[in-house]
């Protein structure tokens, strides 16, 4: 099979548009406001990165764009659609998701099209085409127990991958990786990216990562979140990590975005949050070694 | 190459050595020890070159002291092709790779080097004698190799023979079989031959030896061996009379039809009561006020509700069993982690899906533990449901050697039930492994 024949059914991407929404938890006076008056776009073929601290809100906003939960005010629209539940065209990896631990890695890949009844010769194909993108072929029978902790990643990246959704959702997907896996990891994600050209919406907490992979970056502000600022990283792709560490506009789109979340952060910090305040710390220590 | 020559190592030094590596960490000592015997030790003075990329990948070596400069042909995209090894460095690779007969780096002494050699080839087979060691072995030089040179490509060539190490993947009676051998391995076989020796010897001593008054009508261990064993026996029962097999196969029979009833109810009730609050709130109340009744007093209810004998005995045999595998199934389904729900409706499944690709395969470990439980207390029920019936079953025998004082047939049949009991209750387990093979790796690292 040659690298340019992806055996991938053809399905249009899907663009949402976040506007004006709010979600609070809890009762009356012990409510708390986690989303407020959020506003953003997840542009069709785009990869969109937000980056914010820990607790700002994140995962609060990707239940609501998944459709588990509803948001108090504002609406959200997939493709000029309001979303009213979980659906295949929104495909979401949680933070917290994990492979089915029964399953082989081919059975968990094929899960999904399994399910909705759609296992075709080239949903086999697509699978095989993409257990060999993410470098598991030797693993196909292995139950995920017997994976190490990037390997299982990238079996989920596949999971996800072969439902050819229009919108790919992921929450900090690399969390917990070595520094050296999740390189690699970078690497696979992105070369997947690229090659579907299909809108992709990411989460995360590091900045290399949000720096290296983002077309889109948004940045959050601290509880209850907001975009703060949207930098576009106009670096050329394929990228390569090498070429990240020398390029002047990869770095300089790092500071500028390092100076925004620092300020975010001090704004917190006044305002009393400890969270902020080691947040500022770890910051200053980064930009200072960057 | 200059042929640098090999002098033998103690095995306690090597021993010691491969401890301070990062793939032999883990290792146990017998394996270690396998390993000493086929290592070398060789000197390099400063500038001696160890090989070049392209030569032959024979044998793998470690640094025991000296420094090696290590460095991966461009070919091999390493993304951190130079390294300088020292003192506890694992290098020389190439060897247990599958397809690369060759190596991929040149490796240089810069300064004077003591190093372990081993030949690739002999390490893969004593490797191979125990897969689930070498396994292990492999996925830590796997990741030694990714965290020092990020090398992806090489990787998956490792862990080739890692799998083919595990060519019996977790299939049929792996499972069962890795529990036996590690059960083996362990001091637990040992101990369990002393605690019965204690027992009988117990038995023994209080009965036949010291004659203590408080066993004075309790028949001696000699007394109900000789008597179980006898072709002839005096109270009529012993491995020779075919009434015996008759008692324990009319004792199974209920067993399993009681088993399985339990089973085919059980589950699925638990399956419910665990996915649907409704259904709970509305069942687990009632469910809860009959769970704590002893089987004794459901026995009139029994004779009163069945009219024939035998269908009495198999719901008291039941209804233990059912509540244990229904209570158990339930918090199998309870204990879910959510986030694979949610997994399985974002990849487009519906409610009916996730209930039987989820819901159902994510409880087994639980079902499996509620059979385990469920099989224990249906022998234990049998005794109780048997003083109900007229004919056979060894609880009928305890109850009625006891009214015609006939002591050692007791005795014969509790030991009977006993055993018949722990052999049924080892099958439902090898049942459970052949169907949870995914819990091998698990096991394996000691979860259970
Ligand atoms: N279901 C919930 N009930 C109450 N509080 C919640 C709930 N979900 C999230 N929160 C709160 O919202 C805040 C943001 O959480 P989260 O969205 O997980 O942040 P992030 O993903 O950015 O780390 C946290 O303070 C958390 O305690
Ligand atoms: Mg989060």
């Amino acid at each position: 099979m040659s690298e340019n024949h992806v055996p991938r059914p053809v399905v249009a991407s899907g663009e949402i548009a976040v506007r004006g929404v709010s979600k609070s938890y809890g009762e009356a006076h012990l409510a708390r406001e986690v989303v407020k008056d959020c506003d953003f776009t997840i542009e069709r073929g785009k990869l969109t990165v937000m980056i914010g601290p820990s607790g700002c809100g994140k995962s609060t906003l990707i239940r609501l764009l998944a459709g588990f939960e509803m948001p108090d005010k504002g609406s959200i629209l997939l493709d000029g659609q309001p979303i009213t539940g979980p659906s295949r065209d929104r495909l979401v990896v949680f933070q917290e998701t994990a492979l089915f631990p029964w399953l082989t890695t081919w059975d968990n890949i094929l899960y999904g099209p399994r399910a909705r009844g759609e296992v075709t010769p080239q949903t086999l194909e697509f699978a095989e085409f993409l257990l060999n993108k993410v470098g598991l072929r030797e693993f196909r029978h292995k139950y995920p127990t017997q994976l190490s902790g990037g390997m299982q990643r990238r079996a989920e990246l596949a999971r996800a991958m072969i439902n050819n959704p229009q919108i790919m959702i992921l929450d900090e997907p690399f969390r917990g990786l070595d520094a050296m896996t999740k390189e690699l990891m970078w690497e696979y994600y992105a070369n997947l990216y690229e090659e579907s050209g299909r809108t992709n919406f990411f989460v995360t907490t590091d900045i290399d990562e949000a720096v290296f992979l983002a077309d889109r970056m948004l940045i959050m502000t601290n509880i209850p979140t907001q975009v703060r600022a949207v930098i576009e990283v106009d670096v050329p792709r394929p990228r390569r990590l090498a070429d990240m560490v020398t390029s002047d506009r990869a770095n300089a789109v790092k500071m500028e975005a390092l100076a925004i979340l620092h300020e975010e952060a001090m704004k917190s910090f006044s305002r009393g949050s400890k969270a902020a305040a080691d947040f500022v710390e770890a910051y200053a220590r980064r930009s200072a070694k960057a | 190459m200059p042929q640098q020559d090999k002098q033998p190592i103690s095995p306690d030094m090597m021993i010691g050595i491969l401890k301070a590596t990062m793939p032999f960490q883990v290792v146990s000592e017998p394996l270690l020890r396998r390993i000493a015997a086929i290592g070398w030790k060789t000197t390099f003075r400063a500038g001696d070159t160890l090989y070049e990329a392209g030569g032959p990948a024979d044998d793998l070596f470690i640094v025991v002291a000296g420094k090696i400069d290590h460095e991966l042909q461009p070919g091999v995209h390493a993304r951190r092709p130079m390294k300088t090894l020292v003192e506890g460095d694992v290098f020389g690779w190439a060897a247990l790779l599958e397809k690369v007969p060759n190596r991929l780096a040149k490796a240089v002494c810069t300064e004077d080097a003591l190093v372990i050699r081993i030949n690739g080839e002999e390490l893969l087979k004593v490797l191979e004698s125990d897969p689930n060691a070498g396994d292990v072995v492999m996925s830590r030089f796997a990741t030694m190799i990714t965290r020092d040179y990020t090398v992806p490509d090489l990787i998956a060539q490792l862990r080739g023979i890692h799998r083919k190490l595990h060519a019996r993947d977790p299939q049929g009676m792996n499972v069962t079989l890795y529990r036996v051998s590690r059960w083996l391995k362990s001091p637990k076989p040992y101990l369990m031959l002393i605690g019965l020796s204690i027992f009988f010897g117990g038995w023994y001593l209080f009965v036949e030896v010291l004659r203590l008054p408080r066993f004075r009508e309790m028949p001696g261990i000699t007394t109900v061996v000789a008597e179980w064993m006898s072709p002839n026996p005096t109270y009529g029962l012993s491995i020779y009379t075919g009434e015996y097999y008759q008692h324990i196969l009319v004792s199974i029979w209920r067993v399993t039809q009681a088993f399985f009833l339990a089973t085919a109810l059980g589950v699925p009730l638990g399956l419910f009561l665990g996915w649907s609050r409704k259904f709970k709130d509305l069942v687990f109340p009632v469910f809860e006020t009959l769970r704590p009744i002893p089987i004794l007093a459901w026995v009139p209810i029994a004779i009163v509700m069945f009219v024939a004998t035998e269908s009495a005995v198999i719901f008291l045999t039941f209804l233990a069993s059912f509540f244990a595998t229904a209570l158990n199934t339930m918090l199998g389904v309870e204990s879910i982690d959510e986030s694979y729900v949610r997994a399985a409706y974002c990849l487009g499944s519906n409610e009916r899906q996730v209930f039987l690709h989820v819901i159902v395969p994510g409880s087994l470990p639980f079902i499996f533990t509620g059979l385990q439980i469920s099989v224990g207390v249906a022998w234990f029920s049998l005794v109780a449901a048997e003083m109900v019936s007229g004919q056979y079953g060894l609880g009928y025998v305890i109850n009625t050697s006891y009214t015609t004082v006939k002591y050692p047939t007791i005795i014969i049949g509790m030991i009977t039930l006993g055993a018949v009991g722990y052999v049924t209750s080892a099958m439902v387990r090898v049942a459970g492994d052949y169907m949870m093979q995914w819990r091998l790796r698990e096991l394996a690292m000691g979860a259970n």
